[in-house]
């Protein structure tokens, strides 16, 4: 198995409802994996054990080696790992600057934006990055939907991460803004960056992925390329239905 | 992918928060502040100014707690009942000098604010509200438990003054004002803020941006209560008395109301609403019938017209104003 990553046999259970059970994969550093399947099948949930927000009821999440179960988000946000929320979560009342500048404050990154200048700098580099570099100024709360998702992006890059969690990145996106959102995956993922994305959009989101995982009531029903996931029987059954494959096309 | 890369050259990056322009009006507010008793010789003016300036501290170090960390607050007299009755105690039955009560009023105040911090950690919102309204309960509980130490429920009668002359009382209230409020308007203003109004905004994104939102919570309880604790040391000193009646959740109250009514989130708002109703509150004792009544009143119609707050409507309405007279001339 692969040291970067390991989910085994990760459950968690809400009351009578287990909505994660006995899921184990692995994810390799550079890797760009998707996950996917129906409303309620466990993918939120998933990325909330993996950053601290839930602690599982039983199982092991190892990153680079050392469990993270148990530890609280920001301190798996030091370990690496960084993520985006389902519903744009901003911090509204501060600009578009201050945003980014939050992450840079965290212990792992302090020291080098010890000065307001230095962190400002560097914020604004990633906000050029995103396409945002020109509404630094504004309140996050002033923002469109697409620049939020935008912003949010930038939030967890400022983090300096490792894995970068996507919860549903292109969710109330409009065409062209997704195909600007995709650029930015894509150019974050050629850098090396490792992402896991979770996403309902899935001819856009099988251009970005060499792998997908397929939920289904928090068990692991599929795991293979995009080719193969959308082929799938069990995939096909539970979630994509005749014609899964017309959701695979190449980028290029 | 097109990277669009700006650089600081090309954009221009706000001043920093802490540029000491900003604070031009803050200084014009102090100077004028120093000049009072060359003009006013009234020592009932003086006496007013003088409890205009403690509220300042009490209600800039809640705005610290609940403005910028968004951890809503009914429980401020505790911290400052606790600090005066520290300073009162200690004045009273040791003879303690003042200079050693009133950090040690602090010190009290700052373990109560631990002592009530770690319980409301996991309480967000109205239940966070009601644990801390509870805690104003917590002093009178204490001093009647304690009764032949506190007084009672009279209280503690004949505590050292912080001077006879009641201009240098003035002096010492403003500059632990200054130096108090000085010091929080330097922290808000700082990267230590950004992470406050970070917890306030999301606690769950601050987390994910690796803040680590417990200890800044906790830390800000235990800062706002030591704040609040040495300006309620120092208030049992000009008033030379401590009684339960003083620090009940009437104060909370008008903690809360005060801060609302000058502008949450802005350390100089509550100062301003602090010392705007204290003064018309007692302006209208010449019409003590209706005092109250309008009392109440104008503080609803400030809340109904202009809910963020006295000072950033006031801060808007310039913006607005310099803006208006710069856009004809590019045109």
């Amino acid at each position: 198995m692969s040291d970067f990553l390991e989910v085994e046999s990760l459950s968690i259970s809400f009351g009578g409802l287990r909505a994660v059970s006995d899921l184990d994969f692995a994810v390799e550093r550079g890797e760009v994996v998707g996950i996917i399947g129906p409303n309620g099948a466990g993918k939120t949930t998933l990325f909330n054990l993996l950053t601290g927000f839930l602690v599982p009821t039983a199982g092991d999440v190892r990153f680079k080696g050392k469990s993270l179960v148990r530890k609280k988000p920001h301190q798996i946000v030091e370990r690496g790992i960084a993520r985006t929320f389902q519903l744009v979560r901003p911090f509204q009342q501060l600009t578009v600057l201050e945003n980014v500048m939050v992450p840079h404050l965290s212990p792992k990154n302090r020291r080098k934006n010890k000065h307001r200048a230095e962190n400002q700098k560097r914020a604004l580099n990633i906000l050029g990055q995103v396409g945002l570099g020109d509404k630094i100024h504004l309140l996050a709360s002033d923002l469109s939907h697409g620049d939020l998702r935008r912003l949010e992006m930038a939030r967890s890059l400022a983090a300096d991460p490792e894995l970068l969690l996507l919860d549903e990145p292109f969710s109330g996106l409009a065409a062209k803004e997704i195909e600007t959102l995709s650029d930015l995956i894509h150019a974050v993922t050629d850098r090396g960056l490792t992402v896991i994305i979770i996403e309902h959009k899935l001819r856009e989101m099988m251009k970005l992925v060499k792998r997908v995982i397929t939920l289904d009531f928090g068990i692991k029903i599929a795991d293979g390329t995009p080719e193969e996931i959308a082929n799938n029987e069990a995939v096909i059954k539970a979630y994509l239905g005749k014609g899964g494959e017309k959701f695979v096309t190449s980028r290029d | 992918m097109k990277q669009i890369s700006y650089t600081a050259d090309q954009i221009s990056l706000p001043p920093s928060p802490l540029h000491w322009k900003r604070f031009r009006p803050h200084m014009v507010a102090v100077c004028l502040l120093l000049l009072v008793p060359l003009f006013i010789k009234s020592t009932y003016v003086i006496d007013l100014l003088i409890l205009c300036n403690i509220y300042a501290m009490f209600l800039s170090s809640w705005d610290l707690l609940t403005g910028y960390t968004g951890q809503i607050s009914f429980g401020h007299s505790l911290f400052i009942g606790s600090g005066a009755y520290t300073a009162g105690i200690l004045s009273f039955y040791f003879q303690v000098p003042i200079l050693i009560t009133v950090p040690l009023g602090g010190v009290v105040a700052a373990l109560f604010g631990l002592l009530l911090g770690i319980p409301c950690l996991r309480l967000k919102g109205p239940y966070l509200a009601l644990a801390t309204f509870a805690a104003s309960g917590v002093l009178a509980a204490l001093t009647a438990v304690f009764w032949e130490y506190s007084g009672g429920e009279d209280g503690l009668y004949g505590i050292a003054s912080v001077s006879a002359n009641y201009v240098v009382k003035y002096y010492w209230s403003l500059s632990l004002m200054i130096v108090i409020c000085g010091f929080l308007l330097f922290l808000v203003n700082s990267q230590y803020g950004l992470i406050l109004q970070s917890i306030r905004e999301d606690e769950s994104a601050a987390e994910a941006s690796g803040i680590n939102v417990t200890r800044y919570k906790l830390i800000t309880f235990v800062l706002s209560g030591f704040l609040a604790g040495i300006a309620g040391a120092f208030y049992s000193h000009t008033q030379m008395h401590v009684g339960t009646d003083q620090f009940s959740l009437h104060l909370s109250i008008m903690v809360v109301l005060m801060s609302v009514v000058g502008g949450l989130g802005t350390i100089v708002g509550p100062i301003v609403a602090g010392f705007l109703l204290i003064l018309l509150n007692e302006w209208l004792r010449v019409i003590e019938v209706v005092r109250v009544l309008i009392y109440s009143f104008s503080v609803v119609l400030i809340l109904l017209f202009i809910p963020k707050g006295i000072v950033p409507t006031v801060i808007s309405g310039i913006q607005k104003g310099i803006e208006k007279m710069k856009s004809p001339a590019r045109s």
